[in-house]
């Protein structure tokens, strides 16, 4: 097993306590976490038992108008408006007083993600570190999702299934590296949702995705589906064709194109498809393909468990597909967190960031706080796994 | 494994048939039987050990909608075994030999390959075969048997044809008949098709490479190597035309592997 006491914590306590920041896309998360120094035994020092406790996780999202996206310079403003008031608002739930003496390292996204927006955050994260002599670690975001999808929820010879709005991703785990085995070919799957949000002009709160899953759920004909294109590439898919053909139907029936008959009835010209059955093929047949290659990587390394992580993670359909698919399998089970975990948050950062820092990982010059928008899964190496 | 799928076959191929479960895949359950579908004087005709074939049986999959698994289900199964049929006329590509198919319940008829490897390294598929020498990577036999696997995928690609899948576990390894050298078949054409573009032979060869390092990542370098030699000698055998055809197809190679590296990743 990994020793992870390889730092003292601070003032000779016997825990540690670590800020973290996130800030990759429009959610501002801080949060603060809090980890039992457990005594140096084979059994009681690794990654699964490092005890962990949360004491905060503060949340704000930028929600655009209905129809619009998120452009990386508005999210940044928004960001800068309100990171000194999350942090502070964090802290004093928290119950941390003096930062100086009880912090023992901040953590921040690095990357990846919008560009503006992490290096808002980050600044904030250097003047907190300067401010109160804490030192500085900076996380991979998506290291961060899982780190904190596993000590949730415990799993254990797991495949993971990354899906947000910036990235999908099969991912499982290898000496020291989550590698990856599948991802989408062109856009993510939170990004396909989201922009056929803005294409329906539903609005952006609490969020699209959680939209377009509700009007899915009042679909009237779940029995019948409208034709997709299914594009599993080997354990890799594509979404933009899917994308692209679903908003044309959508415009073709906001604009009433009787001469589309897919919507249309051919004689009488009546409306045949509603908004909701949009919803409803949409997500089953985007969720097919996600569980499908999932399967695939599953049945590639023996795997019989599954981590969603992520923020279409705390989709109820996507949960239930893979609970079936997971029955049908030798041992299989399924572990997803709900949207406290699942959406961007700062916990999940200070979860990976303290994993990190207690191996002895942290930045030693602020030249390398510098935040990167490309910066893959299996860059990281795993010093706090077997 | 759940038994409900088990009784599905059984049921479905009555009790004259019976079956072994082999593996799991992700899309497909695998069985042995010693009887033909419809040649059953075959079985007692080897003398000592009866013929074994497979039956690859697609099941329902239950978490995606009743619509979409049928459509998957009959095209995938008649996409692979057309493509079987066909991919068994060209000399030189080993697949193994359709022998029956019912598109509609997703059931494939197959000649059995391969055996078990020594020392209980499991069955002869390449990801056991690369495991088993995995203390002597660079073992001789190993680079011929890549070598050869190269081969094999240029000679599917020069054809205009492309696997979709290939992973160290859908190639499956046989000996040859002095009983010596390893002679690599490719399976599962689930997701294969005719294609004559350039970016599916070039995703393929990606799949392959990635798989290769996902699992043998620490001697993945020589392994890819010695399979782009094998691949390129197909080529390079076509004189002029194969030559180019090639550089496309490796530039391409090139051009997937940077897009899916550098992808951009937001969120």
């Amino acid at each position: 097993m990994v020793n992870l006491n390889t730092i003292e914590p601070r003032n000779g306590r016997n825990y540690y306590i670590a800020l973290g920041l996130e800030g990759s896309a429009n959610k501002l998360g801080v949060g603060v976490i809090k980890h039992t120094r457990l005594p140096n035994t084979a059994s009681g020092d690794n990654s699964h038992n490092c005890q962990v406790e949360i004491l905060s996780n503060i949340r704000d999202t930028y929600v655009t108008p209905p129809g619009e996206g998120f452009l990386p310079r508005d999210t940044a403003r928004h960001h800068r408006n309100w990171v000194v008031r999350i942090i502070k608002q964090a802290l004093e739930k928290a119950k941390i007083n003096d930062p100086t003496a009880d912090i023992d390292v901040i953590c921040f996204t690095r990357g990846p993600g919008m560009g503006a927006p992490l290096h808002s955050v980050a600044i904030a994260a250097r003047t907190c570190s300067l401010m109160w002599e804490v030192p500085l670690v900076g996380v991979n975001h998506c290291v961060g999702h899982i780190e904190m999808g596993r000590e949730i929820t415990k799993a254990e010879n797991h495949v993971v299934l990354y899906v947000s709005g910036g990235n999908t991703q099969v991912i499982a785990y290898s000496e020291n590296r989550y590698r990856i085995f599948g991802e989408t070919l062109d856009v993510a799957i939170g990004n396909c949702s989201d922009r056929f949000a803005r294409t329906l002009k539903i609005p952006n709160a609490p969020s699209p995705g959680y939209n377009i899953e509700q009007l899915a759920k009042n679909c009237q004909h779940k029995e019948s589906l409208i034709e997709l294109p299914y594009t599993v590439k080997g354990m890799d898919l594509s979404m933009s064709g899917i994308l692209a053909h679903i908003d044309s139907l959508a415009k073709d029936l906001f604009k009433g194109n009787k001469k589309n008959k897919i919507l249309f009835d051919k004689e009488t010209g009546e409306q045949k498809v509603t908004i909701e059955d949009l919803c409803h093929s949409l997500q089953e047949n985007l969720f097919a393909m996600l569980v499908e290659i999932t399967e695939r990587a599953m049945a590639h390394v023996n795997a019989s468990q599954v981590l969603i992580v992520g923020g279409v993670g705390s989709n109820t359909r996507l949960q239930e597909m893979m609970g079936q698919m997971c029955k049908d399998r030798a041992d299989g089970r399924v572990h997803a967190t709900d949207e406290r975990f699942c959406i961007d948050n700062g916990v999940m950062i200070a979860q990976a960031g303290l994993l990190q820092y207690r191996m002895g990982d942290y930045v030693k010059d602020l030249s390398d706080t510098v935040v990167t928008q490309k910066f893959r899964t299996d860059e990281v190496y795993v010093s706090w796994r077997e | 494994m759940s038994q409900e799928i088990i009784d599905t076959v059984a049921q479905y191929l009555t009790p004259s048939i019976p079956i072994k479960l082999i593996s799991q895949g992700a899309e497909a359950v695998v069985f042995s039987t010693a009887v033909h579908p419809y040649c059953p004087m075959r079985e007692t005709a080897s003398g000592n050990e009866p013929t074994q074939y497979i039956i690859k049986y697609r099941s329902p999959k239950k978490y995606r909608h009743p619509i979409i698994d049928k459509q998957l289900t009959k095209h995938r199964t008649l996409s692979e075994s057309r493509l079987l049929a066909k991919l068994f006329l060209i000399e030189h590509l080993n697949v193994p030999k359709l022998i029956a198919t019912d598109v509609y319940n997703g059931y494939i008829w197959l000649e059995f390959l391969g055996e078990d490897l020594p020392n209980n390294c499991g069955y002869s598929n390449l990801k056991n075969f690369l495991w088993m020498y995995a203390n002597d990577p660079y073992n001789e036999q190993v680079k011929n048997t890549l070598f050869e696997v190269g081969k094999q995928i240029g000679l599917l690609h020069w054809n205009d044809y492309c696997h979709g899948d290939l992973t160290t576990s859908n190639i499956v390894l046989a000996k040859d008949d002095n009983g010596i050298d390893w002679v690599p078949y490719l399976i599962d054409f689930g997701l294969g098709s005719q294609s004559n573009m350039v970016e599916d032979k070039g995703v393929d060869l990606y799949v392959l490479e990635r798989a290769i390092i996902s699992t043998h990542s620490s001697f993945s370098g020589k392994y890819n190597q010695w399979l782009i030699d094998g691949f390129s000698s197909i080529y390079k055998a076509q004189g002029k035309t194969g030559a180019k055809k090639l550089e496309e197809v490796l530039k391409r190679f090139a051009d997937v592997r940077m897009r899916g590296r550098k992808r951009t990743m937001v969120g």
